[in-house]
């Protein structure tokens, strides 16, 4: 059996050619009965805005790559349009480009977690059009676990890439749960809007809105389920509030470390984030010497993402690792199963010649008394079974030895020719 | 002693007891839903209190401060009266996790002055003592926790404050979580130690009758307690975390395993 993977990523393809080759949702079943009608054995069709790929598996005799040419000229008109941007992997790359898909190494944003899931979903549809139960199913399950195991090993998905995210992420680190946590954006920055939506995602439920403009407040607190907060008045609900997200256009201060030392006395000393993501800042840098509040700004932010993106790289050193020694593994029982029917119809055909011997043997002795009938036929038996075992060896492990190898098809082939398997 | 001025007297303990379980209760859940019943039971128990004293004084014919259960029966009645002014004029509340079991002590201690019969068993004065060490044990671990939490939350914190983002603080908990650890073993060593001492001077009383006050066992046992009320009250009444909380917790710590070695060395003396 072969495998092949066809594709195009973010690394071979721009977006324009990107967006030619990808499949819609709808449109999978198609393509993959096509591909089967084409040859293939099994088919998987992987399409996401970073990356369109076709995995298919072939009998020997097949041509994997014809098959693929033919599909992609029949379904987008012409392979030569993306032929220069095309990868194209068999055997053993193309397991290992699956698993490092899978575990997230070959992403744009290497350990982002979504390809997973584009993954998992482009296999359900191909198990439920029927278009995968063989060796491409066995390689993209075995990637699944490799994609788990990589996460479960290193830490290559903790940590966040981005500022929003790094802001949650500092959150979490504050104040563990941000279930029923509070938050106040002041301004109407587009920055800090998305940093609230992720801490609202992530459990803040609490959300205060204050803003210059009355109106602009009220639609950003809709958005939010949230309280729009009346701009003169809302350092004094301050004391109630644990997270501040700051992105409004002020051009000076407006929150110095005089008032939040006055905030988080009143606040018993429970600790404050303070995301300033305004430029210029809107809080005074002073206001992080006073004790349990951390104000971070854009610079800050950014430093912890540079932080996390180095981690990050570390981390899939280890999971490149990981994926070697995986696909080492995925080849050993690739070839094993090759030879496995070979090994058990020999093992068959030598078990059918000494029964058939046995049998024979004893018939020539019937003036022998049960008891001593039986003695003797176990002796044979064992002498037998002895010898078969001896003479089975040195093919077996040949076969063995010789599995996957593209030299020794030679040396299966004979094998199999002398036993007549 | 007048019988019916120590009547009083109990009787003022057993009311400011009501004040103990809140301040303990404020402690373990953090929610002061006793408060107000325990305050008006501090209000009934500083009267009785005062009858005691001027009782005492009548009977004795002097000024009621003349051995150490008389002083610290004053005393505590100063404190509650104190307590009260200062909830009448600035509504001060967390003072009360504070000062209900202070004053709660200092008049169980002074209620304990008249000798009474020694145990009528050997067991019960066995398992007595038995409870009351492991109580003590039991709020030391707590302590323990406590303080190694409160490090890390101060170990945390720091890498917060500097935006340092080495690998090793990831596997630092999160602080709420540091903050959430630091309260209820706090709480709970609370709870522990506070029944621990009850127990104890209980015990001592019954076993040395008068002379129980002289131990200095007894002595170094008020001071680990005082500490650990202390820490209590900065934690719950005033906030405090970080430095400060960590560094109280350590001391507390120090004191408590001093405690510790004070009875392992008068121990053989103790449990004959």
């Amino acid at each position: 059996m072969k495998l092949l993977v066809t594709g195009l990523s973010h690394k071979t393809a721009p977006v324009h050619l990107r967006e030619k080759l990808a499949v819609s949702e709808s449109a999978l079943p198609d393509a993959l009965h096509e591909l089967q009608n084409l040859g293939a054995t099994e088919a998987i069709i992987l399409s996401t805005c970073n990356r369109v790929e076709i995995a298919l598996s072939a009998p020997d005799h097949a041509v994997p790559g014809a098959i693929m040419d033919r599909f992609l000229t029949g379904w987008q008109g012409s392979a030569n349009a993306f032929e220069s941007h095309l990868y194209r992997l068999e055997a053993r790359e193309a397991i290992q480009h699956m698993f490092r898909v899978a575990a997230s190494l070959d992403s744009m944003v290497v350990g982002e977690p979504q390809i997973l899931g584009q993954l998992k979903t482009a296999y359900s549809i191909a198990k439920s059009e029927g278009s995968v139960g063989g060796l491409l199913e066995t390689v993209m399950t075995r990637a699944f676990s490799v994609a788990k195991r990589v996460r479960t090993e290193t830490g290559i998905g903790q940590m966040a890439v981005s500022v929003s995210y790094a802001a949650v992420e500092l959150a979490r680190k504050i104040f563990g749960s941000l279930k029923g946590h509070s938050v106040m954006i002041i301004g109407s920055g587009k920055m800090g809007e998305l940093a609230a939506k992720h801490l609202h995602r992530s459990g803040a439920n609490r959300i205060f809105v204050t803003n210059r403009t009355r109106e602009r407040a009220e639609q950003m607190a809709a958005v939010f389920s949230g309280t729009a907060v009346d701009y003169t008045r809302f350092a004094s609900i301050l004391p109630e509030i644990d997270i501040v997200i700051a992105s409004s256009g002020a051009p000076h201060y407006i929150l110095g470390r005089e008032e939040m030392q006055r905030v988080i006395a009143a606040r018993k000393n429970k600790p404050m984030f303070l995301i300033d993501i305004a430029v210029p800042r809107n809080i005074d840098p002073a206001v992080n010497d006073v004790e349990g509040v951390f104000l971070y700004d854009v610079d800050d932010l950014e430093g912890v993402v540079n932080s996390n993106i180095r981690e990050r790289s570390k981390q899939a050193e280890q999971a490149e690792a990981i994926v070697v020694e995986e696909v080492e593994r995925m080849m050993s029982r690739l070839k094993l199963d090759e030879v496995t029917p070979t090994i058990i119809s020999l093992q068959e055909q030598l078990e059918n010649i000494r029964a058939s011997e046995v049998v024979r043997s004893m018939r020539k002795m019937p003036n022998l008394a049960t008891e001593q009938q039986q003695q003797v036929k176990a002796q044979i038996e064992a002498l037998t079974k002895s010898i078969v075992n001896k003479i089975a060896h040195g093919p077996i492990s040949e076969l063995r030895r010789n599995a996957g190898d593209p030299e020794g098809v030679q040396v299966i082939d004979a094998i199999r020719k002398v036993f007549h398997l | 002693m007048g019988e019916s001025s120590l009547i009083w007297l109990r009787v003022a303990a057993g009311l400011y007891s009501l004040g103990l379980l809140d301040a303990i209760i404020t402690v373990l859940r953090r929610r002061e839903s006793l408060f107000r019943p325990a305050l008006g039971a501090f209000g009934i128990g500083a009267l009785f209190h005062l009858v005691s004293i001027v009782e005492q004084g009548l009977v004795q014919n002097h000024f009621p401060a003349n051995d150490i259960f008389e002083t610290m029966s004053l005393c505590a009645w100063v404190v509650t009266v104190a307590f009260l002014a200062i909830y009448w004029r600035y509504k001060a509340e967390s003072l009360s996790v504070f000062v209900f079991p202070l004053v709660f002590v200092l008049t169980l201690v002074a209620a304990l002055r008249n000798p009474v019969s020694r145990w009528q068993s050997e067991a019960v004065r066995n398992t007595w003592l038995t409870i009351h060490i492991v109580l003590a044990l039991l709020a030391y671990a707590a302590l323990l926790f406590t303080a190694v939490a409160a490090v890390v939350y101060l170990l945390q914190e720091k890498q917060l404050k500097k935006k340092q983002t080495r690998s090793f603080y990831r596997l630092f908990p999160p602080l709420g979580m540091l903050d959430e650890l630091i309260s209820r073993s706090l709480g709970a060593g609370f709870a522990l130690i506070t029944t621990s001492i009850i127990i104890g001077i209980v015990w001592s009383y019954i076993e040395y009758g008068t002379s129980w006050i002289d131990n200095s066992l007894i002595t170094t046992s008020f001071v680990t307690w005082g500490i650990y009320l202390a820490l209590v009250f900065f934690r719950v009444g005033a906030g405090w975390r970080g430095r400060k909380a960590a560094i109280l917790a350590i001391v507390a710590l120090c004191c408590s395993a001093i405690t510790w070695i004070a009875h392992l060395r008068l121990e053989s003396r103790f449990v004959q």
